[in-house]
């Protein structure tokens, strides 16, 4: 069973998956994102792959299942609620154990450990979130290579190192945006002269802000709450929390610019920034924004981030 | 003589646009208002007294005023990026500019978003709730992708969530009976529109006049007078001649260019005819069940770009071949991913024109009238 998963929205405390990171799929979708053409391309190319799974949280995800079903593989769409309230904990619930349901039937296996890999994703979120504590310190690309080595192995194979190498420091900033899929890019950043000392990304900042989840009551509904309780994606249409959450660590960490790395045709993201910049302008603090064409887009953008570090 | 359909609708338009400038200079609206997307459940806000705002209609309107190039400007100003969706850009042109063809819509009190269109909508309405302060609510339809028992559920919950919302904020309750009237009235748009759409396949009809006509099924679709209006169209249809037989007939699969003229692009059909399209009948909503509660769950929840990508196909498949089309104008449109993708299965010839529906400057013309050359020869060499 090797199922790939498209983002922080499939729980983890069902059955190991991998995660998607980056692939150099030749596919393109007029104006979708990039990096959901690289997840069907890997689906279907990559042969060690036998099954995926995927929300349906923006225009680029609503679509994959119609490139995907007819792939032979193991194809299934969790619909992640657009809302968080009671409701939706609830519906999303029931969409958790149709996912596990189709997952056992499809692979003829029984998965019956999910309160103890909770007990995992707990403690190995606590672990990322002990080092996301130290991160002004550490070195940003050490920390985001080592989350993106650790998501592809098994939960009970997750392993967070105590410490990773120190940061060089600089000018402190912030790092908003989905999956940071470019390798190098937080390197190039730091070379520049910055800090990364925060972010809002999928595989850090929302990975280990998800709530514990309780093994007491209802595992499933406790999973719900704890997906929908995370520091939230623009896709979950709450942008008022975002914007108050970010702010707060902005100010409180004082940070000098904040970086938004994007996808092409992200719209999610770029309505958020959109009112992000606004807020950012209030702060007087400067954005710099880059588009990146696909998941395995690796251009260093040096001149803009080195322009951004002389204005910091 | 009863009024002409144009007539109809000429006052539909004026009713609903009629405060408009007021509004830009300040007025607020007498009704408490909600702005809401294309797919949301009107018939609960109208059975509440609530006055309910279409923005992405308006945006139409702007590009057909020729306006668009202006305000899209502007938002890039306000850092929309220009990928976005062009209905969101032209809107948010429009309030940062303070301006407008017709002047502003009122300001709102609530913003309703459904995602059973596409799940650009609720993300606009977060940076309109971020402009105007005001609770946003957003409304989740699973579609098809959730069984019919497990969605009924889910959504009816939220049905019923909206209308103790709105019941607050209107004062006034809600009365079963008035809405039931109200869906009534729309399923009798739709079945009057389905009567006027099913003539363009047969009849000398411009695809302008059901482009245009059926604005009306979206903002006006639970009152009586759209099916009317529709009834007066199917009229006035049935008394053109038919259709000239020896044109082939295309299906424009796609949105209506709300900037060209005539809403598609005459110029490059040579001597063919659209004999059908996918976006008019987009609101012609299923209120399927015994209950209003069971009614709203199934228009709303089964929208077509809601739906799975085989039923999709098979609806799609249908609608050409009732279409008796040849050949298909299929818009790669860059402000509606949904849409295209939801086409990519169709059985016939088709030419895939790289367009945005709002901002023209996104065609280009020499080149889609190369690939509508190759699509007409490979139509007649058929
Ligand atoms: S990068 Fe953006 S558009 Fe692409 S899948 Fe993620 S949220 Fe959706
Ligand atoms: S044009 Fe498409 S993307 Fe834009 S609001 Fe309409 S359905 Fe959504």
């Amino acid at each position: 069973m090797n199922i790939l998963s498209f983002s922080g929205f499939i729980p983890e405390q069902i059955c190991d998956t991998v995660r998607f990171i980056r692939h150099p799929g030749q596919r393109s979708i007029a104006h979708y994102c990039g990096y959901a053409a690289d997840f069907i391309s890997r689906v279907l190319d990559d042969d060690s792959i036998d099954g995926c799974v995927f929300p349906r949280t923006c225009d680029s995800t609503r679509v994959l299942e119609s490139y995907l079903a007819g792939s032979g593989k193991f194809v299934h769409r969790l619909h992640v609620p657009a809302r968080r309230d009671g409701l939706a904990v609830a519906y999303l619930a029931e969409r958790i154990k149709g996912y596990q349901k189709a997952v056992e039937a499809h692979y003829g296996v029984t998965l019956d450990n999910v309160p103890q890999r909770g007990e995992l994703v707990n403690e190995r979120n606590a672990a990322v979130a002990r080092l996301y504590g130290a991160l002004p310190e550490l070195s940003f690309g050490a920390y985001i290579d080592m989350l993106h080595a650790m998501l592809q192995r098994p939960l009970a194979e997750q392993t967070v190192p105590d410490t990773l190498p120190a940061s060089a420091g600089g000018k402190p900033v912030y790092l908003v945006g989905s999956t940071m899929c470019s390798a190098g890019l937080a390197s190039a950043i730091e070379e520049a002269g910055m800090n990364i000392v925060g972010d809002r990304l999928t595989e850090s900042k929302r990975l280990f802000s998800a709530p514990p989840v309780s093994a007491k009551g209802d595992i499933y509904e406790n999973i719900a709450a704890s997906m929908l309780h995370n520091r939230t994606s623009p896709t979950q249409n709450d942008f008022d929390s975002i914007l108050q959450e970010d702010l707060a660590e902005i100010k409180s960490k004082g940070v000098l610019g904040v970086i938004f790395v994007t996808q092409k045709y992200c719209e999610p993201y770029d309505y958020l920034y959109s009112v992000y910049k606004k807020a950012l302008d209030k702060l007087s603090v400067p954005a710099l924004r880059l588009t990146l064409t696909d998941s395995t887009d690796g251009r260093r953008f040096d001149a803009a981030i080195e322009t951004f570090a002389d204005i910091l | 003589m009863g009024q002409s359909s144009i007539q109809l609708q000429a006052k539909l338009m004026r009713e609903y646009y009629r405060d408009f400038s007021k509004y830009a200079k300040g007025k607020l609206p007498a009704r408490k208002t909600a702005w809401v997307t294309a797919f949301t459940p009107v018939e609960i806000l109208e059975a509440l007294d609530i006055q309910y705002i279409y923005p992405e209609s308006y945006a139409a309107v702007i590009a057909a005023s020729g306006q668009e190039q202006t305000v899209l400007e502007e938002s890039e100003r306000q850092e929309l990026c220009r990928d976005c969706c062009s209905y969101a850009c032209c809107i948010e042109g429009t309030l940062a500019l303070e301006a407008g063809p017709r002047g502003l819509p009122p300001r709102p009190d609530v913003l309703i978003a459904t995602n059973n269109q596409c799940n650009t909508l609720p993300n606009w309405w977060n940076i309109l709730a971020e402009r105007y302060g005001v609770p946003l609510i957003v409304l989740d339809y699973p579609g098809e992708a959730a069984e019919r028992e497990m969605a009924y559920e889910y959504v009816i919950a939220q049905h019923r969530d909206l209308i103790e919302k709105m019941e607050a904020l209107s004062g006034n309750k809600l009365d079963m009976d008035r809405l039931a009237q109200l869906i009534e009235n729309s399923r009798a748009s739709v079945a009057a529109w389905r009567r006027v759409t099913d003539l363009l396949a047969e009849r000398d009809i411009e695809p302008t006049l059901l482009f245009d006509g059926i604005s009306f099924l979206i903002t006006h679709r639970c009152k009586p007078e759209t099916a009317a209006l529709y009834e007066v169209m199917e009229e006035e249809f049935s008394q053109t001649p038919p259709a000239d037989e020896s044109k082939p007939r295309l299906f424009w699969l796609g949105y209506p260019l709300w900037y060209h003229e005539k809403r598609y692009m005459p110029e490059l059909l040579g001597e063919c005819r659209i004999s059908g399209s996918n976006y008019i009948t987009w609101w012609s909503l299923d209120y399927d069940g015994d209950t209003p509660m069971e009614q709203l769950f199934s228009a709303y929840n089964y929208t077509f770009l809601n739906l799975k990508q085989e039923t999709k196909d098979a609806r799609l498949s249908e609608d050409i071949r009732r279409s008796g089309a040849v050949g298909a104008v299929t818009l790669h449109n860059k402000s509606c991913k949904c849409d295209f993708v939801s086409a990519r299965n169709i059985p016939i010839p088709q030419a895939e024109l790289e367009i945005d529906m709002i901002d023209r400057t996104f065609l280009d013309e020499g080149r889609a009238r190369r690939q509508m050359e190759a699509l007409l020869e490979s139509i007649c060499a058929g």
